[in-house]
């Protein structure tokens, strides 16, 4: 289930760190739900969320964006997207989704989240599999950045410490 | 890095490929590899949190995937299809799953989360500065190895998120 009480952490997440860490204001644009994978811009991070909210987040931007933004937050122009600009666009990927999981505690859904995984390259698919998702485009003066939430809410213990897909296989015998 | 971790997930791979593909794997040679990994054909991506965090990477080329897929589901892939693609996304859960158990088992609990399944080759995926164990498994016929970047759950996910962070002013 995907809802507000999920989404708004995150958007406020999002607003605070921007205007924190790159002093920008964010426009929110049109949620849209997709079922179908996505297709990578270049810079995407990704971290996983577990607890009473499971599944991935991932927050997707250009190389231009990612440059202007890594730019803001440390203080000197970057020509390249390198090591430093990488990890500090995967810190606001982590910042972003820290923040958001602390409000979804004060809500009552405690969540542990994943160290940050940063993709580059264009055009890789990324597939949450039965996890619909939830984007947000972001509007800033430096550029846009994408939310994707593929996120559910967990309710109960899980009885394995996984979450079982959909599918169903059979074994194959000897 | 802790080599103690790669065990587990060694074991858990053999034990499911076994079970769901009737394949017997075969450990090839390991490698800590601390450039970015440039992704093969298909990825499974799980992240453990919890005693141990970190990313665990399942790697394979599209032909091997399909041919997995098609062991585990009883039935050929002539293409790498909604259903092959969550059989081996389903692969590297019940993988993943099988090791946290023996990692529990040994005193190191973790939580793993819901697979991401990326096709494409050639993009880069950095795990920043964890460096990945990285071995691959033969099957006979191709191979699927494993990336592990995992570290002592210092909980810096948590630590990260109180990072000090000017609220600005409402309105």
């Amino acid at each position: 289930m995907m809802n507000a009480k999920i989404l708004n952490p995150f958007l406020e997440a999002a607003n605070e760190v921007l205007a924190a860490e790159a002093q920008v204001q964010v426009t929110r644009g049109s949620l849209t739900l997709q079922k179908s994978a996505m297709t990578t811009d270049d810079v995407t991070v990704l971290l996983s969320m577990v607890g009473r909210v499971q599944g991935v987040v991932l927050y997707s931007l250009s190389t231009q964006t990612g440059l202007a933004l890594a730019a803001a937050m440390m203080g000197q122009a970057f020509d390249a997207f390198d090591s430093l600009a990488q990890s500090g666009i995967a810190e606001l990927g982590n910042v972003i989704t820290g923040r958001a999981s602390i409000k979804l505690a004060e809500a009552g859904f405690q969540t542990d989240i994943s160290p940050p995984t940063l993709i580059q390259g264009k055009a890789v698919i990324i597939s949450t599999l039965d996890f619909p998702r939830l984007v947000v485009p972001l509007t800033t003066p430096l550029g846009d950045l994408t939310v994707h939430l593929a996120l559910r809410e967990q309710v109960g213990e899980l009885a394995e410490p996984f979450v079982r897909l959909a599918l169903k296989t059979t074994p194959m015998e000897g | 890095m802790n080599v103690r971790y790669l065990n587990p997930f060694v074991e858990a791979a053999s034990e499911v490929l076994l079970a769901e593909t009737a394949l017997k794997a075969e450990r090839g040679v390991l490698s800590l590899e601390k450039a970015p990994y440039v992704t093969e054909e298909v990825t499974v991506v799980l992240s453990l949190i919890g005693q141990i965090n970190g990313v665990v990477f399942y790697s394979l080329s599209e032909a091997v995937a399909k041919f997995l897929a098609g062991r585990m589901l009883g039935e050929p892939f002539a293409d790498f299809d909604g259903l092959a693609q969550s059989g081996i996304a389903e692969l590297g859960n019940v993988i993943t799953g099988r090791a946290s158990v023996k990692l529990a088992e040994a005193g190191c609990r973790a939580d793993i989360s819901p697979p991401t399944l990326l096709t494409g080759q050639g993009a880069t995926l950095s795990t920043l500065q964890m460096a990945r164990l990285v071995v691959p498994l033969h099957l006979g016929s191709g191979s699927l190895t494993i990336h592990l970047a995992l570290r002592e759950g210092s909980q810096l996910s948590g630590s990260a998120a109180n990072l000090p962070i000017r609220v600005p002013a409402a309105g």
